[in-house]
Protein backbone atom coordinates (compact mmCIF):
# COMPACT_ATOMS: atom_id res chain seq x y z
CA UNK A 1 0.00 0.00 0.00
CA UNK A 2 1.37 3.41 -0.92
CA UNK A 3 1.67 5.98 1.87
CA UNK A 4 -1.03 8.11 0.24
CA UNK A 5 -3.45 5.19 0.11
CA UNK A 6 -2.59 4.24 3.70
CA UNK A 7 -3.36 7.81 4.77
CA UNK A 8 -6.64 7.93 2.88
CA UNK A 9 -7.75 4.61 4.35
CA UNK A 10 -6.67 5.66 7.84
CA UNK A 11 -8.73 8.81 7.35
CA UNK A 12 -11.79 6.83 6.29
CA UNK A 13 -11.36 4.63 9.35
CA UNK A 14 -11.20 7.73 11.56
CA UNK A 15 -14.42 9.00 10.01
CA UNK A 16 -16.05 5.67 10.83
CA UNK A 17 -14.69 5.79 14.37
CA UNK A 18 -16.35 9.16 14.94
CA UNK A 19 -19.77 8.26 13.63
CA UNK A 20 -20.09 4.68 14.90
CA UNK A 21 -20.36 5.73 18.54
CA UNK A 22 -23.45 7.31 20.00
CA UNK A 23 -21.65 10.11 21.87
CA UNK A 24 -20.67 11.85 18.60
CA UNK A 25 -24.30 11.98 17.47
CA UNK A 26 -25.35 13.29 20.88
CA UNK A 27 -22.76 16.09 20.69
CA UNK A 28 -23.78 16.98 17.13
CA UNK A 29 -27.48 16.97 17.91
CA UNK A 30 -27.02 18.97 21.12
CA UNK A 31 -24.99 21.61 19.29
CA UNK A 32 -27.54 21.83 16.52
CA UNK A 33 -30.39 22.24 19.00
CA UNK A 34 -28.53 24.96 20.93
CA UNK A 35 -27.55 26.96 17.84
CA UNK A 36 -30.97 26.62 16.21
CA UNK A 37 -32.63 27.49 19.53
CA UNK A 38 -30.57 30.66 19.89
CA UNK A 39 -31.25 31.44 16.25
CA UNK A 40 -34.99 31.29 16.95
CA UNK A 41 -34.69 33.45 20.09
CA UNK A 42 -32.55 36.07 18.33
CA UNK A 43 -34.74 36.09 15.26
CA UNK A 44 -37.87 36.46 17.34
CA UNK A 45 -36.33 39.33 19.35
CA UNK A 46 -35.29 41.11 16.17
CA UNK A 47 -38.74 40.63 14.66
CA UNK A 48 -40.57 41.94 17.74
CA UNK A 49 -38.16 44.86 18.37
CA UNK A 50 -36.84 46.12 15.01
CA UNK A 51 -35.45 49.27 16.64
CA UNK A 52 -33.02 47.13 18.65
CA UNK A 53 -31.39 45.77 15.50
CA UNK A 54 -28.09 47.41 14.59
CA UNK A 55 -28.48 49.14 11.23
CA UNK A 56 -26.78 47.30 8.39
CA UNK A 57 -26.54 44.00 10.23
CA UNK A 58 -27.53 40.73 8.58
CA UNK A 59 -28.87 37.40 9.80
CA UNK A 60 -25.25 36.19 9.92
CA UNK A 61 -24.41 38.78 12.57
CA UNK A 62 -27.25 37.52 14.72
CA UNK A 63 -25.75 34.06 14.96
CA UNK A 64 -22.11 35.12 15.40
CA UNK A 65 -22.01 34.86 19.20
CA UNK A 66 -23.10 31.20 19.11
CA UNK A 67 -19.57 30.53 17.87
CA UNK A 68 -18.58 30.43 21.54
CA UNK A 69 -21.09 27.63 22.25
CA UNK A 70 -19.94 25.83 19.13
CA UNK A 71 -16.33 26.17 20.22
CA UNK A 72 -16.89 24.63 23.65
CA UNK A 73 -19.21 21.91 22.37
CA UNK A 74 -16.86 20.92 19.58
CA UNK A 75 -13.77 21.04 21.78
CA UNK A 76 -15.53 18.62 24.13
CA UNK A 77 -16.52 16.41 21.21
CA UNK A 78 -12.99 16.42 19.77
CA UNK A 79 -11.55 15.55 23.19
CA UNK A 80 -13.94 12.62 23.60
CA UNK A 81 -13.18 11.34 20.11
CA UNK A 82 -9.41 11.82 20.39
CA UNK A 83 -9.17 10.14 23.80
CA UNK A 84 -11.75 7.43 23.12
CA UNK A 85 -9.17 4.90 22.00
CA UNK A 86 -7.07 5.38 25.11
CA UNK A 87 -10.03 5.45 27.48
CA UNK A 88 -11.34 2.12 26.18
CA UNK A 89 -8.12 0.31 25.23
CA UNK A 90 -9.15 0.61 21.60
CA UNK A 91 -5.68 1.98 20.81
CA UNK A 92 -4.42 -1.64 20.83
CA UNK A 93 -6.38 -2.72 17.72
CA UNK A 94 -6.09 0.78 16.22
CA UNK A 95 -2.29 0.60 16.15
CA UNK A 96 -2.39 -2.96 14.88
CA UNK A 97 -4.49 -1.80 11.93
CA UNK A 98 -2.51 1.41 11.36
CA UNK A 99 0.92 0.77 12.85
CA UNK A 100 2.54 3.71 11.07
CA UNK A 101 1.94 6.17 13.83
CA UNK A 102 2.69 9.24 11.77
CA UNK A 103 -0.12 8.21 9.43
CA UNK A 104 -2.48 7.71 12.34
CA UNK A 105 -1.53 11.10 13.78
CA UNK A 106 -2.11 12.85 10.46
CA UNK A 107 -5.39 11.05 9.77
CA UNK A 108 -6.75 11.52 13.28
CA UNK A 109 -5.82 15.19 13.50
CA UNK A 110 -7.19 16.05 10.07
CA UNK A 111 -10.41 14.06 10.30
CA UNK A 112 -11.36 14.89 13.89
CA UNK A 113 -10.56 18.60 13.65
CA UNK A 114 -11.94 18.84 10.11
CA UNK A 115 -15.17 17.05 10.93
CA UNK A 116 -15.88 18.98 14.11
CA UNK A 117 -15.02 22.32 12.51
CA UNK A 118 -17.27 21.61 9.54
CA UNK A 119 -20.03 20.49 11.88
CA UNK A 120 -19.79 23.76 13.81
CA UNK A 121 -19.92 25.85 10.65
CA UNK A 122 -22.91 23.94 9.32
CA UNK A 123 -24.77 24.40 12.61
CA UNK A 124 -24.03 28.14 12.58
CA UNK A 125 -25.16 28.43 8.98
CA UNK A 126 -28.38 26.63 9.88
CA UNK A 127 -28.77 28.99 12.85
CA UNK A 128 -28.41 32.01 10.55
CA UNK A 129 -31.14 30.62 8.30
CA UNK A 130 -33.41 30.35 11.35
CA UNK A 131 -32.71 34.01 12.25
CA UNK A 132 -33.42 35.00 8.67
CA UNK A 133 -36.79 33.22 8.64
CA UNK A 134 -37.92 35.50 11.50
CA UNK A 135 -36.47 38.69 9.99
CA UNK A 136 -36.11 38.13 6.24
CA UNK A 137 -35.50 41.83 5.57
CA UNK A 138 -32.08 41.55 7.29
CA UNK A 139 -30.98 39.39 4.37
CA UNK A 140 -28.62 36.45 4.19
CA UNK A 141 -25.86 37.68 1.85
CA UNK A 142 -23.56 34.96 0.59
CA UNK A 143 -20.47 37.17 0.88
CA UNK A 144 -21.16 37.88 4.55
CA UNK A 145 -21.79 34.20 5.12
CA UNK A 146 -18.47 33.24 3.58
CA UNK A 147 -16.69 35.86 5.65
CA UNK A 148 -18.25 34.51 8.83
CA UNK A 149 -17.35 30.94 7.83
CA UNK A 150 -13.76 32.05 7.28
CA UNK A 151 -13.51 33.83 10.61
CA UNK A 152 -15.29 31.17 12.65
CA UNK A 153 -13.51 28.43 10.74
CA UNK A 154 -10.18 29.63 12.11
CA UNK A 155 -11.53 29.75 15.66
CA UNK A 156 -13.16 26.33 15.52
CA UNK A 157 -10.24 24.70 13.69
CA UNK A 158 -7.71 26.06 16.19
CA UNK A 159 -9.94 25.04 19.11
CA UNK A 160 -10.51 21.50 17.89
CA UNK A 161 -6.84 21.05 16.94
CA UNK A 162 -5.98 22.15 20.47
CA UNK A 163 -8.44 19.57 21.77
CA UNK A 164 -6.97 16.75 19.65
CA UNK A 165 -3.46 17.71 20.75
CA UNK A 166 -4.43 17.74 24.42
CA UNK A 167 -6.26 14.43 24.02
CA UNK A 168 -3.26 12.73 22.44
CA UNK A 169 -0.86 14.26 24.94
CA UNK A 170 -2.76 13.39 28.10
CA UNK A 171 -4.58 10.24 26.83
CA UNK A 172 -7.24 11.15 29.39
CA UNK A 173 -10.68 12.57 28.64
CA UNK A 174 -11.01 14.24 32.05
CA UNK A 175 -7.53 15.77 32.03
CA UNK A 176 -7.96 17.05 28.49
CA UNK A 177 -11.32 18.65 29.27
CA UNK A 178 -9.96 20.32 32.39
CA UNK A 179 -6.98 21.70 30.48
CA UNK A 180 -9.15 22.86 27.57
CA UNK A 181 -11.59 24.65 29.88
CA UNK A 182 -8.68 26.22 31.77
CA UNK A 183 -7.06 27.51 28.58
CA UNK A 184 -10.24 28.59 26.81
CA UNK A 185 -12.46 29.87 29.61
CA UNK A 186 -11.28 29.93 33.21
CA UNK A 187 -7.71 31.12 32.57
CA UNK A 188 -8.58 34.17 30.45
CA UNK A 189 -11.50 35.21 32.67
CA UNK A 190 -9.68 34.79 35.95
CA UNK A 191 -6.29 36.19 35.02
CA UNK A 192 -7.77 39.26 33.32
CA UNK A 193 -9.58 40.19 36.55
CA UNK A 194 -6.46 40.21 38.70
CA UNK A 195 -4.83 43.63 39.34
CA UNK A 196 -1.44 42.79 37.85
CA UNK A 197 0.03 43.62 34.47
CA UNK A 198 1.65 40.23 34.08
CA UNK A 199 -1.58 38.32 34.64
CA UNK A 200 -3.23 40.49 32.00
CA UNK A 201 -0.35 39.71 29.64
CA UNK A 202 -0.72 35.99 30.30
CA UNK A 203 -4.50 36.18 29.86
CA UNK A 204 -4.05 37.97 26.54
CA UNK A 205 -1.84 35.17 25.28
CA UNK A 206 -4.19 32.34 26.21
CA UNK A 207 -6.18 30.72 23.37
CA UNK A 208 -9.51 31.57 25.01
CA UNK A 209 -8.73 35.29 24.73
CA UNK A 210 -7.92 34.82 21.06
CA UNK A 211 -11.23 33.08 20.52
CA UNK A 212 -13.09 35.79 22.45
CA UNK A 213 -11.53 38.52 20.32
CA UNK A 214 -12.19 36.73 17.03
CA UNK A 215 -15.84 36.07 17.92
CA UNK A 216 -16.83 39.26 19.72
CA UNK A 217 -14.14 41.70 18.56
CA UNK A 218 -12.92 42.44 22.07
CA UNK A 219 -10.53 40.76 24.45
CA UNK A 220 -8.86 41.33 27.82
CA UNK A 221 -6.37 43.80 26.32
CA UNK A 222 -6.83 46.70 23.89
CA UNK A 223 -3.58 45.69 22.20
CA UNK A 224 -5.16 42.63 20.64
CA UNK A 225 -5.62 42.48 16.89
CA UNK A 226 -7.17 39.90 14.60
CA UNK A 227 -3.71 38.75 13.57
CA UNK A 228 -2.42 38.49 17.14
CA UNK A 229 -5.55 36.60 18.19
CA UNK A 230 -5.18 34.14 15.31
CA UNK A 231 -1.48 33.68 15.98
CA UNK A 232 -2.16 33.06 19.67
CA UNK A 233 -4.73 30.38 18.91
CA UNK A 234 -2.59 28.77 16.22
CA UNK A 235 0.49 28.69 18.43
CA UNK A 236 -1.39 26.95 21.24
CA UNK A 237 -2.88 24.43 18.82
CA UNK A 238 0.51 23.63 17.30
CA UNK A 239 2.10 23.30 20.74
CA UNK A 240 -0.63 20.91 21.89
CA UNK A 241 -0.34 18.90 18.67
CA UNK A 242 3.43 18.73 19.03
CA UNK A 243 3.04 17.35 22.56
CA UNK A 244 0.32 14.91 21.49
CA UNK A 245 2.24 13.85 18.41
CA UNK A 246 5.37 13.17 20.43
CA UNK A 247 3.39 11.04 22.89
CA UNK A 248 1.84 8.99 20.10
CA UNK A 249 5.00 8.62 18.02
CA UNK A 250 7.59 8.05 20.70
CA UNK A 251 5.97 6.12 23.53
CA UNK A 252 4.30 2.76 24.05
CA UNK A 253 0.71 2.44 22.87
CA UNK A 254 -1.16 2.51 26.14
CA UNK A 255 1.22 3.01 29.01
CA UNK B 1 8.08 -16.52 10.22
CA UNK B 2 8.38 -14.43 13.38
CA UNK B 3 11.90 -13.67 14.57
CA UNK B 4 13.00 -11.91 17.72
CA UNK B 5 16.65 -11.07 18.20
CA UNK B 6 18.04 -9.78 21.47
CA UNK B 7 14.61 -8.37 22.26
CA UNK B 8 14.70 -6.43 25.50
CA UNK B 9 12.18 -4.24 27.29
CA UNK B 10 13.03 -2.35 30.45
CA UNK B 11 10.52 -0.48 32.61
CA UNK B 12 12.48 1.54 35.14
CA UNK B 13 14.44 -1.01 37.13
CA UNK B 14 12.49 -4.00 35.81
CA UNK B 15 13.70 -5.99 32.80
CA UNK B 16 10.34 -7.31 31.59
CA UNK B 17 11.96 -8.95 28.55
CA UNK B 18 15.64 -9.73 28.61
CA UNK B 19 17.66 -10.45 25.46
CA UNK B 20 15.05 -12.75 23.99
CA UNK B 21 15.96 -14.53 20.76
CA UNK B 22 13.73 -17.11 19.11
CA UNK B 23 12.05 -17.98 15.82
CA UNK B 24 8.44 -18.99 15.26
CA UNK B 25 8.35 -21.17 12.18
CA UNK B 26 5.54 -21.61 9.65
CA UNK B 27 3.49 -24.79 9.53
CA UNK B 28 3.48 -25.36 13.27
CA UNK B 29 1.62 -24.17 16.35
CA UNK B 30 4.16 -22.67 18.72
CA UNK B 31 3.11 -22.42 22.34
CA UNK B 32 4.47 -19.44 24.23
CA UNK B 33 4.73 -20.39 27.89
CA UNK B 34 5.79 -18.69 31.06
CA UNK B 35 4.39 -17.71 34.44
CA UNK B 36 2.29 -14.58 34.81
CA UNK B 37 4.59 -11.60 34.49
CA UNK B 38 7.23 -13.58 32.59
CA UNK B 39 7.04 -11.14 29.67
CA UNK B 40 4.89 -13.07 27.17
CA UNK B 41 2.39 -10.29 26.51
CA UNK B 42 5.11 -7.63 26.40
CA UNK B 43 6.99 -9.71 23.84
CA UNK B 44 3.88 -10.09 21.69
CA UNK B 45 3.15 -6.36 21.96
CA UNK B 46 6.68 -5.60 20.78
CA UNK B 47 6.28 -7.98 17.84
CA UNK B 48 3.30 -5.95 16.59
CA UNK B 49 4.87 -2.61 17.43
CA UNK B 50 2.63 -1.58 20.31
CA UNK B 51 5.56 -1.33 22.71
CA UNK B 52 8.97 -0.09 21.64
CA UNK B 53 11.86 -2.44 22.47
CA UNK B 54 14.59 -1.02 24.68
CA UNK B 55 16.98 -3.12 22.58
CA UNK B 56 16.81 -5.80 19.92
CA UNK B 57 14.41 -6.38 17.08
CA UNK B 58 11.23 -8.26 16.28
CA UNK B 59 10.32 -8.98 12.68
CA UNK B 60 7.51 -10.67 10.83
CA UNK B 61 8.32 -12.04 7.38
CA UNK B 62 11.64 -10.25 7.62
CA UNK B 63 10.24 -6.79 8.38
CA UNK B 64 9.28 -4.76 11.40
CA UNK B 65 5.50 -4.94 11.82
CA UNK B 66 5.06 -1.22 11.11
CA UNK B 67 7.00 -1.60 7.86
CA UNK B 68 4.66 -4.26 6.48
CA UNK B 69 2.76 -2.85 3.49
CA UNK B 70 -0.60 -4.25 4.66
CA UNK B 71 -0.11 -5.54 8.21
CA UNK B 72 -3.66 -6.79 8.70
CA UNK B 73 -3.33 -9.02 5.63
CA UNK B 74 -0.07 -10.50 6.91
CA UNK B 75 -0.50 -10.69 10.68
CA UNK B 76 -3.60 -11.33 12.75
CA UNK B 77 -3.19 -10.67 16.44
CA UNK B 78 -5.43 -11.07 19.44
CA UNK B 79 -3.66 -9.39 22.32
CA UNK B 80 -6.33 -8.05 24.64
CA UNK B 81 -9.94 -9.05 24.15
CA UNK B 82 -11.17 -6.19 26.33
CA UNK B 83 -9.40 -3.55 24.25
CA UNK B 84 -12.29 -2.32 22.15
CA UNK B 85 -14.63 0.65 22.26
CA UNK B 86 -17.67 -0.72 24.11
CA UNK B 87 -19.99 1.73 22.40
CA UNK B 88 -19.47 0.24 18.94
CA UNK B 89 -21.24 -2.77 17.53
CA UNK B 90 -19.15 -5.77 16.56
CA UNK B 91 -19.84 -5.08 12.90
CA UNK B 92 -18.81 -1.41 13.21
CA UNK B 93 -15.65 -2.41 15.08
CA UNK B 94 -14.60 -4.74 12.28
CA UNK B 95 -15.68 -2.34 9.55
CA UNK B 96 -13.32 0.27 10.96
CA UNK B 97 -10.55 -2.32 10.69
CA UNK B 98 -11.64 -3.26 7.17
CA UNK B 99 -11.52 0.37 6.05
CA UNK B 100 -7.85 0.67 7.02
CA UNK B 101 -6.97 -2.02 4.47
CA UNK B 102 -9.68 -1.72 1.86
CA UNK B 103 -11.12 -5.08 2.87
CA UNK B 104 -14.66 -5.60 1.52
CA UNK B 105 -17.39 -5.41 4.17
CA UNK B 106 -18.60 -8.84 3.04
CA UNK B 107 -15.47 -10.25 4.66
CA UNK B 108 -16.58 -8.68 7.96
CA UNK B 109 -19.82 -10.65 7.87
CA UNK B 110 -17.88 -13.73 6.85
CA UNK B 111 -15.55 -13.68 9.86
CA UNK B 112 -18.41 -12.83 12.21
CA UNK B 113 -20.13 -15.96 10.91
CA UNK B 114 -16.90 -17.93 11.26
CA UNK B 115 -16.50 -17.04 14.96
CA UNK B 116 -20.18 -17.56 15.72
CA UNK B 117 -21.08 -13.92 16.33
CA UNK B 118 -23.28 -13.25 13.29
CA UNK B 119 -26.39 -13.21 15.50
CA UNK B 120 -24.87 -10.51 17.75
CA UNK B 121 -23.18 -8.42 15.05
CA UNK B 122 -25.47 -5.42 15.59
CA UNK B 123 -25.20 -5.45 19.37
CA UNK B 124 -22.92 -3.01 21.14
CA UNK B 125 -19.77 -4.57 22.54
CA UNK B 126 -20.51 -3.38 26.08
CA UNK B 127 -23.20 -6.07 26.22
CA UNK B 128 -20.79 -8.85 25.24
CA UNK B 129 -19.50 -11.50 27.62
CA UNK B 130 -15.75 -12.09 27.87
CA UNK B 131 -16.09 -15.12 25.63
CA UNK B 132 -17.92 -13.08 22.98
CA UNK B 133 -15.26 -10.36 23.12
CA UNK B 134 -12.65 -13.06 22.74
CA UNK B 135 -14.42 -14.35 19.64
CA UNK B 136 -14.68 -10.80 18.27
CA UNK B 137 -10.96 -10.32 18.84
CA UNK B 138 -10.31 -13.53 16.95
CA UNK B 139 -12.58 -12.33 14.14
CA UNK B 140 -10.44 -9.18 13.94
CA UNK B 141 -7.32 -11.31 13.74
CA UNK B 142 -8.78 -13.38 10.90
CA UNK B 143 -10.18 -10.42 8.96
CA UNK B 144 -7.24 -10.02 6.60
CA UNK B 145 -6.79 -13.79 6.15
CA UNK B 146 -3.20 -13.46 7.39
CA UNK B 147 -0.30 -15.90 7.15
CA UNK B 148 0.88 -15.17 10.70
CA UNK B 149 -1.32 -15.40 13.79
CA UNK B 150 -0.54 -14.30 17.33
CA UNK B 151 -2.97 -15.14 20.09
CA UNK B 152 -2.40 -14.08 23.68
CA UNK B 153 -4.39 -16.37 25.98
CA UNK B 154 -7.08 -17.04 23.34
CA UNK B 155 -9.14 -19.51 25.39
CA UNK B 156 -9.75 -17.08 28.27
CA UNK B 157 -13.47 -16.79 28.79
CA UNK B 158 -14.38 -19.40 26.19
CA UNK B 159 -16.67 -22.28 27.02
CA UNK B 160 -15.79 -25.88 26.21
CA UNK B 161 -17.13 -25.61 22.68
CA UNK B 162 -15.14 -22.43 22.20
CA UNK B 163 -11.97 -24.05 23.48
CA UNK B 164 -12.39 -26.98 21.11
CA UNK B 165 -13.13 -24.57 18.28
CA UNK B 166 -10.01 -22.48 18.87
CA UNK B 167 -7.95 -25.65 19.13
CA UNK B 168 -9.10 -26.86 15.72
CA UNK B 169 -8.71 -23.36 14.29
CA UNK B 170 -5.08 -23.14 15.38
CA UNK B 171 -4.37 -26.66 14.16
CA UNK B 172 -6.01 -25.93 10.84
CA UNK B 173 -3.96 -22.76 10.30
CA UNK B 174 -0.71 -24.53 11.09
CA UNK B 175 -1.62 -27.40 8.76
CA UNK B 176 -2.17 -24.84 6.00
CA UNK B 177 1.43 -23.74 6.49
CA UNK B 178 0.71 -20.57 8.45
CA UNK B 179 2.75 -19.35 11.41
CA UNK B 180 0.89 -19.61 14.72
CA UNK B 181 2.15 -18.28 18.07
CA UNK B 182 -0.18 -18.83 21.01
CA UNK B 183 0.47 -17.96 24.61
CA UNK B 184 -1.36 -19.67 27.41
CA UNK B 185 -0.97 -20.51 31.05
CA UNK B 186 -3.02 -23.67 30.49
CA UNK B 187 -0.29 -26.26 29.92
CA UNK B 188 -2.70 -29.08 29.16
CA UNK B 189 -4.29 -26.92 26.48
CA UNK B 190 -0.95 -26.07 24.91
CA UNK B 191 0.11 -29.74 25.00
CA UNK B 192 -3.00 -30.66 23.02
CA UNK B 193 -2.34 -28.25 20.20
CA UNK B 194 1.30 -27.12 20.12
CA UNK B 195 4.08 -28.64 18.03
CA UNK B 196 6.77 -26.42 19.47
CA UNK B 197 7.12 -24.41 22.65
CA UNK B 198 9.03 -21.32 23.61
CA UNK B 199 9.31 -21.07 27.39
CA UNK B 200 10.33 -17.86 29.11
CA UNK B 201 10.83 -16.96 32.74
CA UNK B 202 11.64 -13.53 34.15
CA UNK B 203 11.79 -12.29 30.57
CA UNK B 204 14.56 -14.71 29.61
CA UNK B 205 14.45 -17.68 27.27
CA UNK B 206 14.23 -20.93 29.19
CA UNK B 207 13.50 -23.38 26.37
CA UNK B 208 12.84 -23.35 22.64
CA UNK B 209 12.15 -26.82 21.28
CA UNK B 210 9.53 -29.22 20.05
CA UNK B 211 7.02 -30.45 22.60
CA UNK B 212 8.38 -33.99 22.23
CA UNK B 213 11.93 -32.85 22.97
CA UNK B 214 10.80 -30.94 26.01
CA UNK B 215 8.86 -33.91 27.37
CA UNK B 216 11.80 -36.19 26.69
CA UNK B 217 14.14 -33.87 28.55
CA UNK B 218 11.87 -34.04 31.59
CA UNK B 219 12.19 -37.86 31.76
CA UNK B 220 10.10 -40.78 30.51
CA UNK B 221 6.75 -41.99 31.82
CA UNK B 222 6.25 -41.87 35.57
CA UNK B 223 4.51 -44.10 38.06
CA UNK B 224 1.83 -42.65 40.28
CA UNK B 225 1.40 -44.45 43.61
CA UNK B 226 -1.17 -43.76 46.28
CA UNK B 227 -0.35 -45.27 49.65
CA UNK B 228 -0.96 -44.29 53.28
CA UNK B 229 2.70 -45.24 53.99
CA UNK B 230 4.43 -43.12 51.35
CA UNK B 231 7.50 -42.53 53.53
CA UNK B 232 8.06 -46.28 53.97
CA UNK B 233 7.83 -46.85 50.23
CA UNK B 234 10.19 -43.95 49.54
CA UNK B 235 12.84 -45.53 51.79
CA UNK B 236 12.75 -48.78 49.87
CA UNK B 237 12.86 -47.45 46.31
CA UNK B 238 16.00 -48.30 44.34
CA UNK B 239 18.70 -45.66 44.30
CA UNK B 240 18.28 -44.84 40.59
CA UNK B 241 14.58 -44.07 40.98
CA UNK B 242 13.57 -40.42 41.25
CA UNK B 243 10.53 -39.86 43.44
CA UNK B 244 8.47 -36.76 44.06
CA UNK B 245 5.76 -36.32 46.68
CA UNK B 246 2.70 -35.00 44.90
CA UNK B 247 0.35 -35.31 47.89
CA UNK B 248 0.21 -36.52 51.49
CA UNK B 249 -0.40 -40.08 50.35
CA UNK B 250 0.81 -39.81 46.77
CA UNK B 251 4.15 -40.22 45.02
CA UNK B 252 5.30 -39.93 41.45
CA UNK B 253 8.29 -42.10 40.62
CA UNK B 254 10.37 -42.03 37.47
CA UNK B 255 13.18 -44.33 36.39
CA UNK B 256 11.44 -47.57 37.31
CA UNK B 257 8.62 -49.61 35.78
CA UNK B 258 5.19 -49.79 37.46
CA UNK B 259 5.64 -53.51 38.05
CA UNK B 260 8.86 -52.90 39.97
CA UNK B 261 7.14 -50.39 42.25
CA UNK B 262 4.20 -52.76 42.79
CA UNK B 263 6.42 -55.73 43.59
CA UNK B 264 8.53 -53.64 45.92
CA UNK B 265 5.52 -52.36 47.83
CA UNK B 266 4.23 -55.92 48.18
CA UNK B 267 7.62 -57.19 49.35
CA UNK B 268 7.95 -54.58 52.13
CA UNK B 269 4.28 -54.81 53.13
CA UNK B 270 3.23 -51.30 52.11
CA UNK B 271 -0.44 -51.16 51.15
CA UNK B 272 -1.06 -49.60 47.71
CA UNK B 273 -4.42 -48.00 46.92
CA UNK B 274 -3.55 -46.88 43.40
CA UNK B 275 -0.76 -47.63 40.95
CA UNK B 276 -0.62 -46.35 37.40
CA UNK B 277 1.69 -45.20 34.68
CA UNK B 278 1.31 -41.56 33.70
CA UNK B 279 2.63 -39.95 30.57
CA UNK B 280 4.99 -37.07 31.02
CA UNK B 281 3.00 -33.83 30.96
CA UNK B 282 4.01 -30.48 29.59
CA UNK B 283 3.07 -29.04 32.94
CA UNK B 284 5.58 -31.29 34.67
CA UNK B 285 8.25 -30.52 32.10
CA UNK B 286 7.46 -26.82 32.37
CA UNK B 287 7.68 -26.83 36.16
CA UNK B 288 10.94 -28.75 36.00
CA UNK B 289 12.31 -26.13 33.63
CA UNK B 290 11.07 -23.03 35.40
CA UNK B 291 10.95 -24.19 38.99
CA UNK B 292 14.57 -23.42 39.70
CA UNK B 293 14.71 -20.31 37.63
CA UNK B 294 11.48 -18.49 38.17
CA UNK B 295 9.65 -17.26 41.20
CA UNK B 296 6.06 -17.59 40.06
CA UNK B 297 4.13 -14.38 40.31
CA UNK B 298 0.62 -14.77 41.81
CA UNK B 299 -2.31 -14.67 39.37
CA UNK B 300 -3.43 -11.16 38.57
CA UNK B 301 -0.16 -9.47 39.48
CA UNK B 302 1.12 -7.46 36.57
CA UNK B 303 4.78 -6.83 36.09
Amino acid sequence: MSPALTLVRAGRAEWSRIWTVRSSWVFALALLVVVLGFGAVIGNDAASDPAGVTPGSTAWDGIRFTGMFALFGLVAMAVVVATGDHATGGIVPTLQWTPRRGMLLAARTAVVAGTTTLLGLLCMAAGAVVVWTFVPHLGLPVADGLALVGEMGVVLACGTLLAVGLGLATRSTAASLVLAIALLLVGPLLLAQLPYDWTLTVATHLPGSGALFLIFGEGPSDDMTTTSARLTMAAWSLAALAAGGWRLLATDADR
Amino acid sequence: MIRTSGLTKVYGSIRAVDDLTFDVVPGAVTGFLGPNGAGKSTTMRMIVGLDRPTAGTATVAGRAYAALPAPLREVGALLDAGAMHPGRTARSHLRVAARTHGIPFARVDEVLEQVGLAHAARRRIRGYSLGMRQRLGIAGALLGDPQVLLFDEPVNGLDLDGVRWIRSLLRGFADEGRTVLVSSHLMSEVQLVADRVVVIGDGRLVADSTVAELLGRAGGPRVRVCTPRADDLLRHLPAHAVAERTGTHELEVSGVAPAVVGDLAHAVGVPVHHLSEVEQSLEHAYLALTGQQVDPVPEGVAR
